[in-house]
């Protein structure tokens, strides 16, 4: 025993040790800015009992420490107060019932910033908050951080960028920038000093919000108070430029986007309102007031669980600009659902809104209107149809009001560069469910599309019947004794993942799980795995439908359909394409044979697949009469390294507060006779099948050409930091290669070597 | 109560267990007779009551008539611990009919008690006389002392462990909780980490017993010290009595249970008292039920974290046998639950029943009322790790390989079969696995091949 014991927060800290960057572009993040604080100190205990307690602690909801660890505990009758508060300036570490954990860093203190909380409020509701006298080392770090952010804001008001900002001498320091200083136009109504425009905004009130309770009212009024800002104008060519000048590695201003689009006469407005049956939930209106906290539209993410409505927040979003919006989705799929809700939601015509895919070029009557279409069509680098061609460049040659990004997790950030600086917008919105990314270039992701606007927290959400309560559940399935020594076998090495995702037990527990949810219960099941040649095998012996990254559009929408609405179809077998954006609200349970090794995202997306709420809501409530309405199942073979993967995969959700129930022994030990594989002589069959199977077959599944999808796992197999987008010290893992490392980054050249199901699309 | 392998049964149970003569001679301090009539269950107290003025035997015959015939393994069960006690003896008359009769000595002192009533064992100082710590005060002091005497026990630092304690209470924690080799700081055994996930009251009475187990060494009377321990309960709470009343034994005693926080000493200018503190006046009460419990403070989370709301270094020390402590905030230690320290534990010789109970005994009253008290995937995964462990089971063994020919390693395996040692073979590559037992055989065998 020992304090060095390696508890999980060391275990992510070695892995940002061994930090590396792949790739092409040169990589200026906040890395090493980040590192100074967790260094070397967590190997440690970190003991901060010296800090001194207020008398009335136990009325005060939470601890902050020295190296910014904020402890809060969910009991406290502030809770509420304090935890939309801290959601704004920190980082969610865990958040389980009864104490969250927090971590203070500089990206989460710039969202902070950025919803219009200033330094001052930071450190006295903090000191406020805390049961101690707030450590010295915490309002320093705030103070620094603080120092620069949120300080200069690029507004694109009546189509002329201007560079804002309260303090002229900030804005004397950019412009002495060499790059910057070109970039400016001169105006002739310049009227304060220095050549500077001066106007008067309202105070920041909207992003204050729920805190203002908790200042004073003379801090109040102060915050109320109309407040001179000073700008100057730049050349619209320019602003990449003067952007990334500064940027935390040149400048270190990082601008806020804002954009007044009450006051933008020059684009057209778009007719659309939200119909009146759509009611936006508590935490969907206070995601939309930071985001249009100040009567502008901030640029950011939102970060909300799967099943919990993004779609109405973005279509909320875009409603409230009512500007030309662009969308962007991952997949076909989800371009038409997106479309969809845009229908369902708001006001829209039919000849206003247009999907862009492969399969539909439709475009949009009149001066304003909604794009759909995915990050490939936008980003695509090759030679395009004439048709497609035009349609794309009417996409770069508008002035979008609203960037609407769906999945920003999901997409690599080199691809964001592009769209971004093809597209020319005024205002960008990611949402997303998960803020892990496998992605090694994310940490600018910030300040591409701007800070964190806000993050739910899941457990809430549960317990209001917003999404749905899940039972996740690890059956261990033991190896069979056959399968074992193969597995164990060192020539069988590339058949390591084929044989433990095809160990009969796991097979007999899937078949168990299948019928015990379709018979019993009469539910809706899908059945996840990455292994292609798992997928059909089980599929095929199930009679089941299945869908991977070779299946059509048109055979996806039929089977999808089919689930939806007929009896017969209860499970469906979904390779990784189905990790993202294919919409199956009916589904409830969900049972996982293989997965993409540790990938903590893939894990919360799929259990994303089945969180909407179904049911009456009361029933669903906390309290309810349903414990559980549904359940999430990942099947793994014990002794193989799947055991590992599985804990890693369920990081991010046990940080939610999730809890996995092991399940030792599946199908019950008195029953599964009547199941398949029972018997020794089949299982050997099915040991023969696997171990005759060429090695690339039993792989996972490539979907490098898939038009739809974007190469996800291109960046998926290296080591990664997230600690930029989610701010979070010590969040970041490790992502372990399966030893496809080499043979997945590229596909395979010899023809007779591809896959069987992938032959006819190349041949 | 964990289940654990030091049983800690009660104080009357150490009483019951002394010999005849021992016992008889007990009876002769009135108090320990209250205290035992005290402890003793309904029946038998009702027996002895019964009993109290009748100079006679009583035929067993007739008591049994006492009871309705449906109650009679409950009149068995008492007259029972009233014979193990000997508050009753047995004979057996001419007719062969077995009798009962009332330990005199016994009885004597109780009909005394009834007669003038109960007197203190002593009289407390006039409070004038002396500088008295308020009721809180002295509670404080009670568990700042025990606990100060537990992290004396398990603190890995030498230099930590200060000489203040006796050596006397030493002794009895080194007999089975630490163990000392030659010159290294001496190591908590397995008993001793089980020692430190008890309650309190548990503790408690492992340390009396040991104490008065291992009396007679020092020179004490086990009997003499069972009465004195007895007799202090009946003194009262925050109350001085000086030093001077008490033989030099008692003296050492009560300087030994003054470690342990049972006692404070105090000195005035002229003379020395001691004053009782709740632990000592609810002796013989609190060891024989475990409801007076402490407040909880653990809450553990289903992220396998732990919130301990504790300033204590004690629990600090004890969550540390267990968890990783990752902060150490003024009022509250964070603390990871992960593979590697409950292996830690495991290694120790905790047992994941002891952790789970010591949990759940422990549970903040913000989730002790939630059914389970420590979440459910915590306690099944904590339990796993048990089982995946015991998986194993380790033998010691030799391995051979490099057979010069095939008969030389058909014949060696053959040996090792006949010694039952072959746990392993590879005939293909000739290579074999022997148990640590047969090694020598095997190669015996060998030598003489050669």
């Amino acid at each position: 025993m020992g304090y060095g014991d390696k508890g999980r927060p060391n275990k992510r800290l070695k892995a940002s040790a061994k930090f590396e960057n792949i790739g092409e572009d040169v990589y200026f993040g906040e890395e090493a800015d980040d590192d100074h604080r967790d260094g070397e100190g967590r190997q440690e205990k970190q003991d901060f009992s010296k800090l001194e307690l207020k008398p009335d602690h136990s009325n005060r909801p939470l601890w902050a420490c020295g190296d910014g660890r904020i402890f809060l505990e969910t009991f406290s009758p502030l809770y509420k107060q304090a935890y939309d508060f801290l959601i704004a300036i920190a980082e969610p570490v865990c958040r389980p019932e009864s104490m969250h954990e927090y971590n203070l860093t500089p990206h989460s203190l710039y969202a902070a910033v950025s919803v219009g909380l200033e330094t001052e409020t930071i450190i006295s509701v903090l000191n406020k908050l805390s049961k101690t006298k707030l450590p010295q080392e915490m309002r320093d770090f705030i103070e620094k951080s603080t120092a620069n952010y949120g300080k200069v804001k690029l507004v694109l008001k009546k189509n002329r960028y201007l560079v804002e900002s309260p303090f002229p001498e900030v804005l004397n320091k950019l412009l002495r920038d060499e790059v910057i200083g070109r970039a400016r136009i001169t105006s002739e109504g310049a009227n304060g000093r220095d050549g500077f425009t001066v106007s008067k905004v309202i105070g920041d009130i909207g992003g204050g919000g729920g805190h203002d309770e908790l200042l004073n009212e003379a801090e109040l009024a102060a915050a109320a108070e109309e407040k001179e800002t000073h700008s100057f104008e730049i050349d619209p060519s320019q602003v990449e430029n003067v952007k990334q000048r500064c940027l935390p590695n040149a400048l270190n201003y990082p601008m806020l986007e804002e954009y007044d689009f009450r006051n933008d006469t020059v684009n057209p407005d778009l007719d659309m309102e939200l119909k009146p049956q759509a009611q936006p939930r508590p935490y969907q209106e206070k995601s939309l007031s930071k985001m249009f906290g100040n009567g502008r539209a901030r640029s950011g993410i939102i970060v909300l669980p799967c099943g919990a409505g993004k779609s109405l927040v973005g279509v909320s979003a875009a409603s409230r600009i009512k500007k030309s919006c662009l969308c962007l989705a991952t997949n076909a799929v989800s371009v038409d659902q997106w479309a969809f809700q845009f229908k369902l939601w708001s006001t829209i015509r039919d000849e206003q809104i247009c999907r862009f895919t492969s399969d539909s070029k439709e475009r949009f009557r009149g001066n304003a209107g909604v794009v759909v279409t995915t990050y490939n069509m936008v980003a695509f680098g090759g030679k395009r149809s004439e048709e497609s061609e035009k349609i794309i460049e009417e996409i770069r040659n508008r002035e979008w009001g609203l960037l609407l990004m769906d999945e920003v997790h999901v997409v690599p950030a080199h691809m964001f560069r592009k769209v971004i600086s093809i597209t020319k917008s005024h205002c960008k919105l990611g949402l997303t469910a998960t803020l892990v990314r496998e992605d090694e270039r994310i940490t600018d992701l910030n300040f591409l599309i701007g800070p964190k606007l806000y993050e739910a927290n899941w457990l809430d959400l549960v317990k209001g019947g917003f999404i749905a309560n899940v039972q996740c559940a690890e059956v261990w399935c033991p190896m069979t004794k056959e399968f074992f020594a193969e597995y164990l076998k060192k020539e069988n090495s590339k058949k390591k993942q084929a044989l433990y995702v095809m160990n009969p037990n796991k097979f007999r527990a899937c078949e168990f799980l299948i019928r015990f949810h379709e018979q019993q219960r009469g539910d809706k099941i899908i059945v996840f795995a990455d292994n292609l040649f798992a997928l059909t095998e089980y599929a095929m012996k199930l009679r089941k439908p299945m869908i991977y990254g070779a299946t059509s559009h048109v055979e996806r929408t039929k089977i999808l359909q089919a689930f939806k609405t007929s009896r017969d179809v209860n499970t469906v077998f979904l390779s990784k394409v189905g990790d993202n954006s294919i919409d199956i609200p009916e589904a409830n349970v969900i049972i996982q044979i293989s997965s993409h090794a540790g990938s903590r995202r893939q894990e919360a997306q799929r259990l994303g697949r089945i969180l909407r709420a179904k049911g009456r809501l009361q029933d669903r409530m906390a309290g309810g009469k349903e414990e559980y309405n549904a359940f999430f199942y990942s099947l793994v073979s014990t002794d193989t390294q799947e055991m590992y993967y599985s804990t890693k995969r369920q990081q991010f959700l046990i940080d939610q507060g999730y809890s996995f129930k092991v399940i030792t022994s599946l199908p019950p030990s008195d029953t599964g006779a009547d199941l398949s594989y029972h018997r020794l002589e089949d299982q050997l069959a099915l040991l023969g099948k696997v171990l005759s199977a060429g090695d690339d077959a039993v792989g996972l599944e490539q979907l490098e050409e898939d038009a739809d999808d974007i190469a996800l796992h291109k960046a998926r197999y290296s080591m990664k930091s997230m600690s930029a987008m989610s701010g979070a010290n010590g969040m970041v893992y490790m992502e372990y290669s399966t030893g496809h490392k080499g043979q997945m980054k590229s596909k395979p050249k010899d023809p007779t070597k591809r896959h069987h199901l992938f032959k006819k699309r190349f041949g | 109560m964990p289940q654990v392998k030091i049983i800690a049964k009660n104080f009357m149970d150490m009483v019951s267990s002394l010999p005849a003569m021992k016992l008889d001679k007990l009876y002769e301090n009135a108090f320990i007779c209250e205290a035992i009539l005290r402890s003793l269950q309904p029946l038998a107290k009702k027996y002895v009551l019964q009993m109290l003025y009748i100079d006679t035997l009583v035929a067993a015959k007739l008591m049994e008539e006492w009871v309705l015939p449906d109650w009679f393994s409950k009149h068995r069960v008492a007259l029972d611990r009233l014979l193990q006690l000997r508050i009753f003896t047995e004979t057996v008359d001419r007719k062969k009919e077995k009798m009962y009769r009332i330990n005199s000595t016994f009885q004597k002192n109780l009909q005394k008690l009834l007669v003038h009533g109960e007197v203190l064992p002593r009289e407390p100082m006039p409070p004038n006389t002396v500088r008295l710590p308020s009721l809180e005060d002295l509670e404080a002091y009670a568990l700042a002392q025990w606990e100060f005497f537990l992290l004396q026990l398990i603190s890995s630092n030498q230099a930590e462990r200060s000489s203040s304690i006796s050596s006397a209470m030493l002794k009895v924690f080194k007999r089975g909780l630490l163990s000392q080799r030659d010159k290294e700081a001496p190591k908590l055994t397995e008993s001793g980490f089980q020692f430190l996930l008890m309650d309190t009251n548990a503790q408690l009475w492992y340390i009396i017993r040991e104490y008065i187990s291992n009396s007679e060494e020092r020179g004490v009377d086990s009997a003499d010290l069972i009465s004195f321990l007895l007799e202090l309960s009946f003194h009262v709470t925050g109350e001085a009595y000086n030093l001077n009343t008490l033989n030099d034994v008692q003296r050492i005693t009560i300087k030994d249970l003054a470690d342990l926080g049972l006692v404070k000493l105090q000195q005035g200018r002229k003379e020395s008292w001691f004053i009782p503190t709740k632990l000592v006046t609810n002796l013989s009460a609190s060891l024989t039920d475990s409801s007076s419990r402490k407040q909880g403070f653990v809450v553990v989370e289903t992220n396998f974290r732990m919130y301990a709301y504790s300033t204590s270094k004690l629990l600090c020390e004890i969550l540390q046998q267990f968890a990783s402590l990752e902060y150490q905030l003024p009022n509250l230690i964070v603390s990871a639950i992960t593979k590697d320290s409950i292996y830690n534990a495991f290694e120790k010789g905790i047992t994941a029943d002891q952790i789970i109970s010591f949990l759940q005994q422990n549970a903040h009253p913000r989730v002790a009322l939630r059914i389970p008290s420590v979440p459910e995937n915590v306690t099944d995964q904590i339990r796993l790790w048990e089982s995946d462990r015991n998986r194993v089971e380790i033998t010691p063994a030799h391995y051979y390989d490099e057979f010069p020919s095939r008969e030389v390693f058909e014949a060696a395996c053959d040996c090792a079969r006949e010694w039952n040692g072959l746990l392993w073979e590879d005939s293909k590559k000739m290579r074999m696995v022997v148990k640590a037992e047969a090694h020598m055989h095997v190669r015996e065998y060998l030598r003489r091949q050669k």
